[in-house]
């Protein structure tokens, strides 16, 4: 199913413009059709459509040892395991901005330490942006002005569906005065480099207008390919540096004269979805090649990334803490080690797993060393029964609340689509800290 | 319940109240007439103490997407500066950019009780509202940005009228819950995204073919029409280059008639006289002030030691990347409106160029006269940190103190200042009016700023004594509405502020224009970009500040 394709299903209720909080990019115009609680969308990309379908079926009740409990008994319980632990893990953290707000009081009252399920990413991409900075555009940006975009790695619309639509929208015959690109002298027609790839068939439809460059590197290159590129940016010598087919490396010394006399280039990749040690050598080298260009020309970086508001949960934390994720906080302080407080480091030292999922039915990271506590989607299925499990209702589907764009500049305001049957995470993690405060 | 402030000294400039030992009375948190003892009143021992209204900060960078880049870069400040234990600890810390929690208690603990953000970037306006509901113990509002944004510049190219012009800037405000217009080098941001590397006040911009003068005497017209309290906040054109003592001047003659407010005009008063090319222009920026009643300033001092500046002028920060210390920095446009450049500085007393920065400030200070127009800032953080306040207030106090201080920094600065010479000291009605007064009354805040009856309960006690930044720096107690939130110094209470925005109506032909606008420009739907009142302080909504028709 290609991006903007109508899923239909006949319903009580239509709604537009909905807010979608799942991957990142931030789309607000996706459609559903309501009937009671069941809610059948009609557009959205697929994996929208994926989270967003719900049934009429009724929620789950929360669960104490495997046995149905009341929320009350539930969040009492939660309190409880926290008092009676020393070192607690707050995982996934896979909520808007309300609920992670609550999580984080409860974090300071209970001591924890905090990551999100997505940080991979963009700790990678931290690398580059805490230690030394970048030059970077926000998405309408990219639309008016970009007119070389370079995309490192795989096909952006593996995990943003609808990136390219978005990103590089084509201005057509007889468009609107309004239309974007705004900026670009031929605007039907970009410059698009992918550095990796492949692109897939529905991504180069979308971007048949455009001038498309597809330079094929294998994932385990790209971050050369990245440095070469920057290098050749640079006007730096690369010969036999590199260890590239020299086709590739005469392809990208093409794509840096294109970069040189563009007027506003922009580079992206998903750090994600690069090996780990890869990540920041290509965040690096982009962000490089924007400070080269930038002396006599404009460009930016636009790292892909965002899922499940992991960017609400790094800019609450930098406000709250002064520290990004990977934090361990309580007893008034905090303290940011992220070789520690990263979830799979945190674990092996833990007595207790505090995991949220409030978009998606993600599972908690296995866990051993004491009780795990989910404040988690209904649909959840656990490899191990927590001792306590709290379904929680879904941010723009049950309840609204806010999550930040990938941008990390526009927080989206998400609707409730039905009426809530499940507490929001807000309300299980104010709960909790309630129960946690009397008794202590 | 009644309290009673009793045997204080009273400086209450806006009711012409000047060191007068008398009653202050508050009741369900506003200040009410003095009238006879009832029983039960709860009585407040003010004797030794100042007594002034809270202080109102109109220009301190406290929240939103370019403060938190900054504390991403901060993180070894941070780490030197944690908030202090106890009850009132919220896990945060940092000083030249604090968390929410330390940003409120920090404030509370000085004495202030209303801070506003000086630049809200309408797409991370969500944002900034965000975390300034998360800062305790003031009130808050942010001062939206306009001049750059890519709407604006089309409507005026275009030749629109002024009406449409209103509309849209009376649409931003509303959808950005905020209750100002500042601009931040007119047309400037907008030119970089165009690689535009400078733009003089009457130079024609890349693209859109305007002036910042024409840019900014529209808006001038836009608030002052729609009765928007607050006059065009203006951060000029060519922020920190020598000589722009220039575009300065030609800025404050360009206004026109209409009210101004000029800010950190400390950054825009450089001259480029001296072997060195810089140099004060204090003096000229100060008569041209004292001689047009309609401009005020903030002063953007700048304090020695490390900070952070953030800003939304991308063009200048740009220009200054390559003195960061440390070595980083970040860039970023931002979604048609505007951008920020976010750059760690630390200023050096041993600096020539940072030392007569520091002296260009002082004389500001003390050569503009009337102080209703000039409001005490250090444009927090980007001159330094807002826990300066309490020094700087003995600097502007204190003569030998600050003829002590001038002894200590770069020999040649010292030689290019005349700080010397100028024997002005603040007097504490003076203080009473650049930190409360004057602020309250340019934003149009009627309840603030003043201990008249009807006035917000916000009531500081200061203890006397000859040390004025000991004595700033502690007071002995600060009410917030009516409560007890700070006892000598000490946070003892949090409450929860209030946000303050300004509401113009507008045609709603406006809706359907910017509708389109944001569908194909901006690929964001207006309604999600428009922030609803339930949407602050978690359904508290905002305060309207009445328009002034």
């Amino acid at each position: 199913m290609t991006s903007g394709e109508p899923i239909t299903g006949g319903a009580d209720r239509i709604v537009r413009d909905v807010v979608c909080g799942f991957c990142g990019l931030g789309c607000d115009d996706l459609e559903v059709a309501v009937a009671g609680r069941a809610i059948t969308p009609r557009t959205a990309c697929p994996e929208a459509a994926r989270l967003l379908a719900r049934s009429d079926a009724p929620p789950p009740s929360p669960r104490i040892n495997g046995a149905p409990a009341s929320f009350e008994d539930a969040t009492a319980a939660a309190a409880g395991h926290l008092k009676a632990a020393r070192s607690a893990a707050f995982s996934g953290l896979g909520a808007d901005l309300e609920g992670l707000r609550r999580l984080y009081d409860l974090a300071m009252a209970s001591g924890a330490s905090l990551d999100h399920a997505a940080s991979g990413g963009l700790f990678a991409n931290l690398e580059r942006l805490a230690r030394k900075g970048w030059i970077a555009a926000t998405l309408a940006e990219v639309r008016n002005r970009c007119d070389v975009l370079v995309v490192f790695g795989d096909d952006p619309a593996s995990a943003f569906s609808r990136f390219f639509s978005r990103a590089v929208p084509v201005r057509g015959e007889g468009a609107d005065g309004d239309a974007a690109p705004l900026f670009v002298t031929a605007p039907g027609r970009r410059q698009i480099a992918v550095v990796g790839g492949p692109l897939s068939e529905a991504s180069r439809r979308v971007l048949a207008a455009h001038e498309v460059t597809e330079i094929a590197v294998a994932e385990q290159d790209v971050a050369t390919a990245t440095s070469v590129l920057t290098a050749l940016v640079a006007g730096r010598v690369v010969d036999g540096l590199a260890g590239l087919p020299e086709a590739t490396v005469a392809a990208l010394a093409a794509l840096a004269e294109q970069l040189k006399a563009a007027r506003y280039a922009v580079f992206t990749w998903n750090a994600a979805s690069l090996p780990a040690e890869d990540a920041p050598v290509v965040a690096g080298a982009a962000s490089e090649a924007v400070d080269v260009l930038s002396v006599t020309t404009r460009a930016a970086v636009f790292p892909l990334g965002g899922r499940d508001n992991v960017t609400g949960a790094h800019q609450l934390a930098l406000w709250r803490f002064g520290y990004p994720l990977r934090t361990a906080v309580g007893a008034g302080t905090s303290r940011h080690v992220p070789e520690l407080y990263a979830t799979a480091a945190a674990l092996p030292d833990a007595d207790l797993l505090l995991h949220t999922s409030a978009f998606r039915p993600d599972a908690p990271p296995d866990f051993d060393r004491g009780p795990v506590i989910a404040i988690a989607h209904p649909d959840t299925v656990f490899a191990r029964e927590p001792e306590v499990f709290i379904p929680v209702g879904t941010p723009g589907v049950d309840y609204g609340g806010h999550v930040f764009r990938m941008d990390s500049v526009v927080c989206l305001p998400l609707q409730a689509l039905r009426p809530a049957e499940l507490p929001s995470v807000a309300e299980a993690a104010a709960a909790i800290l309630v129960s946690f405060g009397r008794g202590a | 319940m009644r309290t009673r402030i009793t045997g204080g000294r009273v400086f209450d400039p806006a009711n012409n109240i000047i060191d007068q030992v008398r009653d202050v009375l508050l009741e369900d948190g506003r200040i009410i007439a003095d009238s006879p003892p009832v029983a039960g009143e709860q009585r407040v021992d003010a004797s030794g103490t100042i007594v002034l209204a809270g202080g109102i900060d109109l220009h301190s960078h406290i929240a939103g997407g370019k403060v938190n880049l900054g504390r991403l870069l901060m993180n070894e400040d941070r780490a030197l500066f944690p908030e202090p234990f106890g009850d009132f600890c919220g896990c945060g810390g940092g000083r030249a950019a604090p968390t929410t929690h330390a940003t409120g208690c920090r404030y509370s603990q000085m004495g202030y009780t209303a801070v506003f953000e000086p630049a809200v970037v309408g797409a991370n306006a969500r944002h900034a509202h965000l975390e300034m509901a998360d800062i305790p113990n003031i009130d808050t509002g942010g001062f939206l940005v306009l001049g750059n944004d890519d709407f604006l510049l089309r409507l005026i190219a275009q030749g629109e009228g002024q009406q449409a012009i209103n509309d849209y800037v009376a649409w931003m405000l509303k959808a950005t819950q905020c209750c100002a217009i500042k601009i931040v080098n007119p047309g400037g941001i907008n030119a970089f995204k165009f690689n535009g590397r400078a733009l003089d006040f009457d130079e024609t911009g890349p693209f859109y073919g305007l002036t910042p003068r024409r840019v900014l005497n529209t808006l001038q017209r836009a608030v002052s029409e729609l009765g928007v309290p607050h006059p065009i906040h203006l951060h000029g054109c060519n922020l920190g280059v020598p000589g722009n003592v220039k575009t300065t001047l030609a800025t404050i003659g360009a206004s026109e008639g209409f009210p101004l407010h000029l800010t950190h005009i400390q950054f825009h008063s450089y001259g480029t006289e001296g072997d060195r090319h810089f140099s004060s222009g204090s003096a000229e920026i100060a008569e041209a002030v004292n001689a047009n009643p309609h401009i005020s300033v903030d002063v953007g001092q700048i304090m020695f030691g490390q900070t952070v500046t953030a800003s939304a002028d991308l063009m200048s920060q740009y220009r200054n990347h390559g003195i960061a210390d440390p070595k980083k920095w970040i860039g970023m446009d931002i979604e048609m409106d505007a951008a920020c450049g976010v750059v760690p500085f630390n200023y050096r007393d041993t600096s020539f160029v940072n030392a007569l920065q520091w002296a260009i400030g002082l004389e500001l200070f003390l050569l503009i006269e009337d102080p209703w127009r000039v409001y005490l800032t250090t444009d927090h953080p980007n001159g330094g940190p807002f826990t300066s306040y309490p020094h700087l207030i003995r600097l502007l106090m204190d003569k030998p103190f600050r003829d002590e201080h001038l002894g200590r920094i770069h020999k040649a600065a010292r030689a290019h200042t005349k700080l010397a010479e100028i024997s002005r000291e603040y007097t504490l009605e003076e203080i009473a009016v650049v930190t409360r007064a004057a602020p309250a009354r340019t934003l149009g805040l009627r309840d603030r700023g003043h201990l008249g009856p009807g006035a917000r309960a916000d009531v500081v006690l200061y203890e006397e004594q000859a040390d004025r930044e000991a004595m700033f720096a502690a007071p002995r107690l600060v009410m917030k509405d009516g409560e007890v939130v700070v006892v000598n110094g000490e946070v003892v209470a949090l409450t929860q502020g209030r946000t303050y925005a300004v509401h113009p109506p507008s045609d709603p032909l406006m809706d359907k224009r910017l509708e389109r606008w944001f569908d194909e420009a901006v690929g964001l739907k207006a309604s999600h970009y428009k922030i609803a009142d339930g949407e602050i302080r978690d359904g508290q909504g905002p305060e309207i500040v009445e328009l002034m028709p």
